[in-house]
């Protein structure tokens, strides 16, 4: 069963890897999510890495996750009769999200003055790589380009290296997150108006705004960050995040107040202190706001001596002192770290969801919030390729069983 | 036409990232967001750069200021008793309350939903910390640069041969407020159709995870972790960032992703295909041998300026842009377009820049309605005119450092 909370409201999503996971957020808010894929299959479906390594439209582990909670229907929405069938089923839904090249809905007469003339209520969601108004806006963008051209990418990686996507990409993801925001906030607005909107979401801004106001600095210090691989810096300060231990890496953010306090404290019971750590005004020492000479050299040997120490513990040893300790920290956790977290598992975290057609039960993140009233998360497997065609053209089109059939002969569902 | 949150009130308590994003996507919407901070306890984005003229100060922090536009602050300490009652005055007035402190706080505070709820049954309340409100680390402490690599996101991050290489800043910070805001206003959208309220627990770690979701069931199902593996892709090769001339002697790159055979067909046309043999005629090749082709597509970049290179790629259907720092940014004709950049006027630092919204809504669109609150900004018209206090009332609580 779905989450209550948007239950009775009705998204079609005709999106690709650039808005899948607005869909999916508002399937596990409750709505009832109708994938409309051309009859070849979306192309999530043929994103890799697959199962197993097993090539197959019900096997890429992208369509898996973020298609997961939707209905399938197969549409060619550029035949006529397939139009006809996608008007249809706009006029008894409340959303459309999309990520089509921009001007495409237009040509095929399904842009958003088509759409609300049809159902002045609809909310019609346009995910772009860099809008929908500048040069770029017939721009092919796949996700490293909108990395790119957000500025996260320039700041990812070591300064004598090539700057660095992460192994999963984002860019698509913050997309469809923001899609499903900004699609929530016109939702608001119709409670009072009765009408629909246009939104329109730049992946590219999307990206920008994860800069944590890095931004600024140009402007306010006349000063830009360069990637510095395993340190931070920023306005002058530069200090080391990353430390090996014995069997991967931790992160820990060292000269914060009470939790190098606490860090030093440790070393020193364990031998791996020096002298000046014992005086130390750690509580008042502030060297992420502002560095002096002394201060780098102070963080340069802490950071000497903390990398030493790390390297007699593994990261769960680490970690779980850290915890008992109130120490600013974490492991680099891997897949297996988080899916062992003891945390992870007093919240019931993970989700098991039967698949029939893979013929196993595959575990899924759960709830991205726990909801007091209407719980909300994942509630059913990712669908096969055209799985609730009939279904959804008898009971939302309400095309009888000949037409459907008409229609699967001419090749428009 | 209004705004879409013209009319709802907010309590807000929460600090440093997730919370004061995820409230300002309801104050650039038309909420009426009241942060509450204090001196005694401050947020810590109020003494983090980047600053105005790059000169420290409570009212001069760009970061601060570019995650609570549209709000109105006021500063109460929390921590003293007669701060809480001030705030609890509020209660009535607001739809949502918000928080972010690790959890015993409001629970200490007597300000737990269970307790808010009781005076305010239809009251919508969200708490948001690193890893939730039960469980055994729920009051581990911490931010989003430790929560980026507990989350799983440094490890995926990096060349594959030696330590990772993170994303830059507290990037979880920017995947939970999305998943928030939209939690919250459907809540508010559920509130309005059947006047329930409810409370809402948002684990930062939980959030975080759902942008790893497909590494989390592979492992489940087969037991393979993803691994860093520099810019290579299992869809795309090419795939990376790729050298370019430099330019007034800043080095520069150009990103391209290439899908199959017509785009590397066009990819050829415009760079040359000289040096590239028939090893890499099928995609399956071009997939199989990402680091020998990007040195014979590096080789070729390199005479090439990143935006020219950009502009003959796109026109061939190729997917490229450069990669961009944070100054380019500034000058980016597709974010300009977008109307992504602000100036506003803020009390202290003048004219500012602000990031705007990421998304445009055609008939009721959000703005950055004001600059950030300086602390404590709107004590008078809150404290003096919504709460009615005379001024005698409010230089006591000065004195008493309640107002702080």
């Amino acid at each position: 069963m779905g989450s209550e909370l948007l239950n009775g409201f009705r998204m079609l999503d005709l999106s690709n890897e650039k808005g899948a996971l607005c869909g999916r957020i508002f399937a596990d808010l409750g709505a009832d999510v109708i994938k409309i894929e051309p009859p070849a299959g979306c192309s999530t479906r043929r994103i890799p890495p697959y199962l197993e390594d097993r090539a197959g439209p019900d096997r890429s582990l992208y369509f898996l996750a973020y298609q997961a909670g939707k209905r399938s229907v197969t549409i060619d929405i550029e035949s006529a009769a397939g139009g006809d069938l996608a008007r249809s089923l706009i006029k008894k839904s409340d959303f459309v999200v999309e990520s089509f090249a921009v001007g495409y809905l237009d040509s095929i007469g399904l842009g958003y003055q088509a759409l609300a003339a049809l159902n002045p209520r609809i909310i019609h969601t346009s995910i772009t790589p860099f809008g929908d108004r500048g040069p770029g806006k017939t721009y092919k963008g796949h996700d490293i380009n909108v990395w790119a051209a957000g500025g996260m990418m320039y700041l990812m990686g070591k300064p004598d290296r090539p700057p660095l996507q992460m192994s999963l990409p984002q860019a698509g993801l913050h997309a469809g997150a923001e899609a499903a925001v900004a699609s929530l906030i016109a939702h608001y607005a119709r409670g009072a108006t009765g009408e629909g909107q246009h939104v329109v979401v730049d992946m590219q801004a999307c990206i920008v705004w994860t800069l944590m106001n890095e931004q600024a600095m140009p402007i306010l210090h006349g000063d830009y960050l360069k990637r510095t691989g395993v340190h931070v810096g920023s306005a002058g300060v530069r200090r080391k995040v990353i430390f090996q231990c014995r069997d991967g890496y931790i992160s820990a953010l060292i000269g914060a107040g009470a939790s190098t306090k606490a860090l030093a404290d440790w070393m020193l019971e364990c031998g791996f202190g020096a002298q000046w750590m014992k005086t130390k005004d750690w509580l008042n020492w502030t060297p992420a706001i502002a560095m002096t000479k002394n201060d780098q050299e102070q963080i340069l040997d802490l950071e000497e001596r903390v990398q030493r120490f790390f390297m007699t513990m593994t990261k769960r040893e680490i970690y779980e002192e850290a915890l008992k300790r109130r120490l600013l920290l974490a492991p680099v956790a891997d897949a297996s770290d988080i899916a062992s977290d003891p945390q992870l598992k007093a919240r019931e975290y993970f989700v098991p969801i039967r698949h029939e057609t893979l013929d196993r039960t595959l575990t899924l993140p759960g709830p991205f919030a726990k909801l007091s009233q209407t719980p909300i998360g994942p509630s059913r497997r990712a669908p096969t390729l055209g799985e609730h065609t009939d279904e959804v053209l008898s009971e939302i089109a309400g095309y009888e069983a000949a037409k459907i059939k008409a229609l699967r002969s001419v090749g428009a569902i | 036409m209004a705004l879409a949150f013209e009319g709802v009130h907010v309590l807000d308590l929460t600090w440093v990232g997730v919370g004061p994003i995820t409230t300002k996507y309801l104050a650039d919407n038309g909420a009426d967001v009241i942060r509450i901070e204090s001196t005694a306890k401050l947020d810590v984005l109020r003494v983090a750069p980047p600053w105005k003229d790059a000169q420290p100060g409570l009212d001069r922090s760009q970061f601060f200021a570019s995650f609570n536009s549209s709000k109105r602050g006021i500063s109460l300490d929390l921590s003293k008793p007669k701060g809480r009652e001030i705030a609890l005055r509020l209660l009535p007035w607001a739809d949502v309350v918000s928080e972010s402190f690790t959890p015993k706080a409001m629970r200490n505070w007597g300000m737990d939903y269970e307790k808010l709820s009781a005076i305010k049954p239809e009251l919508i309340m969200f708490s948001t910390c690193m890893q939730g409100q039960t469980g055994p680390n729920a009051l581990y402490p911490g931010f989003g640069q430790l929560m980026a690599a507990l989350s799983g996101f440094y490890h995926i991050s990096g060349y594959g041969d030696g330590e990772p290489s993170p994303p830059y800043g507290a990037y979880s910070d920017f995947v939970a407020p999305r998943f928030l805001a939209a939690a919250v206003i459907a809540a508010l959208d559920y509130k309005r159709r059947t006047g329930k309220g409810q409370y809402i627990d948002m684990s930062q770690y939980e959030a975080a995870l759902q942008n790893l979701a497909p590494a989390l069931i592979d492992y489940f199902a087969t037991g393979r972790i993803l691994a860093a593996q520099a810019n290579q892709s299992p869809r795309y090769a090419p795939h990376g960032a790729y050298r370019c001339a430099d330019q007034d002697g800043i080095e520069r790159w150009i990103s391209i992703a290439v899908e199959n055979d017509a785009d590397w067909k066009a990819l050829l046309a415009v760079i040359g295909s000289d040096g590239f043999g028939d090893r890499y005629a099928r995609h399956s090749q071009r997939l199989g041998d990402q680091p020998g082709l990007d040195q014979l597509i590096n080789a070729k970049t390199r005479a090439h300026q990143a935006w020219d290179l950009t502009h003959k790629l796109q026109a061939a259907g190729v997917a490229a842009y450069p990669v961009q720092n944070c100054v380019d940014l500034h000058q980016d004709e597709n974010l300009e377009a977008f109307e992504f950049w602000h100036w506003l006027d803020h009390q202290e630092m003048g004219p500012s820049p602000y990031e705007g919204l990421q998304h445009r809504l055609s008939k009721t669109p959000g703005e950055l309605r004001r600059p950030a609150p300086a602390l404590g900004q709107h004590n008078q018209e809150i404290f003096g005119g919504m709460l009615g206090m005379d001024q005698a009332e409010v230089d006591r609580l000065i004195e008493a450092k309640v107002i702080f």
